[in-house]
């Protein structure tokens, strides 16, 4: 009991403070604007009417309570309730202090905004749903822990089975309910829901690049290119355990290849995008292999500072005053021709946003492939323990090298699509800190997955892009999650499971068509 | 002679960690190599198995030179190497990590055999067989790490301190099991701290002293001569 209350004071807190970062960043205006658009009005401004911002309050209270009941399905409904309450109570203590300490600069006229650039009066009075003060920190507070209830009885609703056998009497049509739902998710309709479910994204994916303005379409094309980028360095990193850090002088090779083949200046030779791209994609596999052949012998930190050394050469050649006649110089190229197909030249960001999606989907495919293969079983036990893999009869340099050349492919793709979009490139975009975003991403998301992959790369270039508005402050909010990230989920948002561990059939019996592993 | 190691030399660094020894293997023997800590037993086993590269002699495998041939190929050619330590993968299943002992084979039948085999000599592993690997106790993954082994159909095996870490019955029971697949005509070289049981179930044995080779012989000699009783049985011991 104690245990369970410390537990639920200590998440109280956490998200107690990540609730003052939001609102610290305006969050909560954004996505009270976002939910007013949702719902039809056209024109919400800069800042929303009070009922969204009391909605966006709950569904913090909401998160907060899922959060504080997250493995706890098994819990008597009592303590479920105990759990929840008190994690609300406290995170709504939290942000009520920090809108009491609001209050005091709105009451005293300070004007605090070449500090914190969003703590307008017209933000905090907003923010307090333009009531009184005293009434604004009742709401807020009501609204986080009627949230958190809320969450407790979703929990209980949704874990009947698992609830005392009373509870289990007295809601036993919800149970039948969940059960028929389950069953429709997981039973023998499940491939049609799958397959529901994979067209609604497809159409999804179609038609949203068409509606969202190119703004949007730029964002989600970097998104989608950065996922490309994890995807590789995850083979790298995430499967076969080698850290290397200059991987973004992989994506310089692909991008300086589509823009020295297909630029004007300086070389003129227009091979048009798809040979570029193909040729880019292979002369980054190449130097993948060329770099790794030396470095074979190293792990861990001696391999992450060679590598580092070996992306700074990259970037510093092609800043070079010497090979400006060759590369550009600082001063990179411009006019890099876009892609035809068919016949048609793409015009826009939807062209190009189709195009990344094709990319992720591919780099994806083949990602999933390898880990599933038995070189993704070789790539593993070298991660694990390489002196035992080559033991065991793993051809280790090989295959440290096959993953080297395929990471860096796909860093080759990624750089290719980057530079015909952007229409240019030059030395700094291939800096040693684009290097850390990507190995930030895959580390944010969970090492070594997919959809972690993804997820990190929404994080860490999306977000940032969504909080462009709020300028210097974005990397302060973005340098603190990092923080909350390591120090309360350190194996990732998504982390890498590896759930099936049976074995493909029984040994008595003959093998039959199910060979490959299950890894993930 | 199934191994013959001829005078070899390893240095790591400006460190002699094998200083021109010879030892030899024949068919369906088991030889123990045994001595204190530092005096160079895994660097022999590891030199045989190619992950260390002597720096003058030759290792012979039925004849042919395979001093200069990578670990890969001398798992390929029967040697296989159960280093110390149980390493296991850990984060493996069972059944995986058996999976890469038999990285080498491609014959999807062999290897089921091999399975059979393995889980009828370990039936504890056969019950674990889903469960990660680094999950097992103590014993277990020693079991596994010999399974692994075994999963190559290894004609040489080499055993890095089998009984590195676990009680004294279990030392046992994977001893009776290492006696057990030298009847099914595996060779074994055997690496141990603990001289008594080594040289209990060896046919031959050598002491490694510093990098040298300084006693060899018979295993019940061995256990009657008074220099190994002395340095390695605790000096009262009249067994």
């Amino acid at each position: 009991m104690k245990t369970l209350i410390r537990q639920s004071i200590r998440t109280g807190i956490t998200y107690g403070i990540v609730q003052i970062f939001f609102i610290l960043i305006a969050f909560n205006t954004m996505v009270g604007i976002m939910l007013a658009k949702i719902s039809g009005i056209k024109n919400p401004g800069e800042i929303p009417a009070a009922k969204f911002l009391i909605a966006y309050t709950i569904l913090m209270g909401l998160w907060v309570g899922i959060s504080a009941l997250s493995k706890k399905k098994f819990l008597p409904a009592g303590h479920k309730l105990l759990a929840g309450f008190t994690a609300g109570l406290v995170s709504a203590i939290l942000v009520g202090l920090l809108e009491l300490a609001m209050t005091g600069i709105l009451v005293n006229k300070i004007f605090i905004r070449d500090f914190l650039t969003v703590l307008s009066f017209d933000f905090i009075k907003a923010t307090l749903f333009g009531l009184t003060p005293v009434l604004g920190i009742v709401v807020t507070m009501g609204a986080i822990v009627l949230g958190s209830l809320l969450a407790v009885g979703l929990n209980i609703v949704t874990n009947l089975n698992a609830v005392q056998e009373h509870w289990k009497k007295d809601l036993s049509f919800l149970k039948n309910l969940n059960d028929k739902f389950q069953r429709m998710i997981r039973g023998k309709y499940h491939l049609i829901w799958q397959i529901v479910g994979i067209s609604i994204l497809a159409v999804a994916v179609i038609f949203i690049p068409m509606k969202w303005g190119s703004y949007w379409n730029y964002v989600f094309g970097t998104v989608g290119l950065y996922v490309i980028l994890g995807l590789g360095l995850n083979i790298i990193v995430g499967l076969s355990g080698q850290l290397v850090l200059g991987y973004i002088a992989f994506f310089a090779i692909g991008a300086y290849t589509m823009a020295l083949l297909n630029a004007p200046e300086p070389h003129n030779l227009m091979w048009g995008f798809w040979p570029a791209l193909l040729l880019g994609v292979l002369l980054a596999a190449l130097s993948g292999i060329l770099l790794g052949l030396p470095i074979m012998r190293l792990r861990g930190d001696y391999l992450a500072i060679v590598t580092l050394g070996f992306g700074e050469i990259i970037r510093i050649l092609l800043k070079s005053d010497v090979l400006t006649d060759f590369t550009g110089g600082p001063r990179g190229i411009q006019n890099i021709q876009g892609p035809m197909l068919f016949g048609k030249p793409f015009n826009s960001e939807v062209d190009f946003v189709y195009l990344i999606i094709a990319g992720v989907l591919l780099a994806s495919f083949v990602y999933n492939r390898l880990q599933q293969s038995r070189t993704g079983r070789a790539w593993l036990a070298i991660r694990e323990d390489e002196t035992v893999a080559r033991a065991s009869g793993v051809d280790t340099i090989k295959y440290k090298l096959l993953a080297l050349a395929i990471g860096a492919a796909f860093a080759g793709l990624a750089g290719g699509i980057y530079a015909s979009r952007n229409q240019f490139t030059g030395p700094d975009e291939h800096a040693l800190m684009a290097s850390i975003n990507v190995l930030s991403l895959i580390i944010v998301g969970g090492m070594g997955n997919i959809p972690g992959t993804i997820l990190g790369a929404f994080t860490l270039k999306g977000l940032p892009e969504i909080l462009r508005e709020f300028a210097n402050f974005r990397l302060l909010a973005f340098g603190a999650l990092l923080v909350f990230m390591m120090l309360s989920r350190p194996e990732g948002l998504i982390p890498s499971h590896r759930p099936k561990y049976d074995e493909p059939n029984e040994v008595s019996g003959e093998m039959k068509k199910k060979e490959v592993p299950h890894d993930q | 002679m199934i191994l013959n190691v001829d005078n070899i030399s390893v240095n790591y660094g400006a460190i002699n960690a094998l200083r021109d020894i010879s030892f030899t293997l024949n068919e369906g023997e088991i030889v123990a190599l045994i001595g204190a800590n530092g005096a160079g037993k895994s660097t022999s086993l590891n030199t045989v198995s190619g992950l260390l590269r002597p720096t003058t002699g030759k290792v012979e495998y039925l004849g042919s030179d395979i001093t200069t041939v990578t670990p890969q190929a001398i798992v390929n050619l029967g040697i296989i190497q159960v280093p110390e330590g149980r390493k296991i993968f850990a984060k493996m299943s069972v059944w995986e990590n058996l999976e890469m002992g038999a990285y080498t084979v491609k014959d999807r039948k062999v290897i089921q055999e091999r399975y059979e085999m393995v889980y009828q000599k370990f039936p504890r592993l056969k019950e674990r067989r889903n469960q990660p690997g680094g999950t097992l106790s103590g014993g277990e993954q020693q079991m596994l790490a010999i399974a692994r082994g075994l999963m190559a159909g290894p004609k040489v095996l080499l055993l890095d301190e089998p009984s590195m870490g676990l009680s004294p019955i279990l030392v046992e029971q994977i001893f009776d099991i290492i006696q057990e697949i030298n009847k099914t005509g595996t060779s074994i070289l055997l690496v141990e701290q603990n001289a008594l049981m080594a040289l209990a179930i060896a046919d031959r044995g050598y002491v490694l002293d510093t990098g040298r080779i300084v006693l060899q012989g018979d295993a019940d000699d061995l256990l009657h001569n008074p220099t190994v009783i002395n340095a390695y049985l605790g000096g009262e011991t009249t067994d």
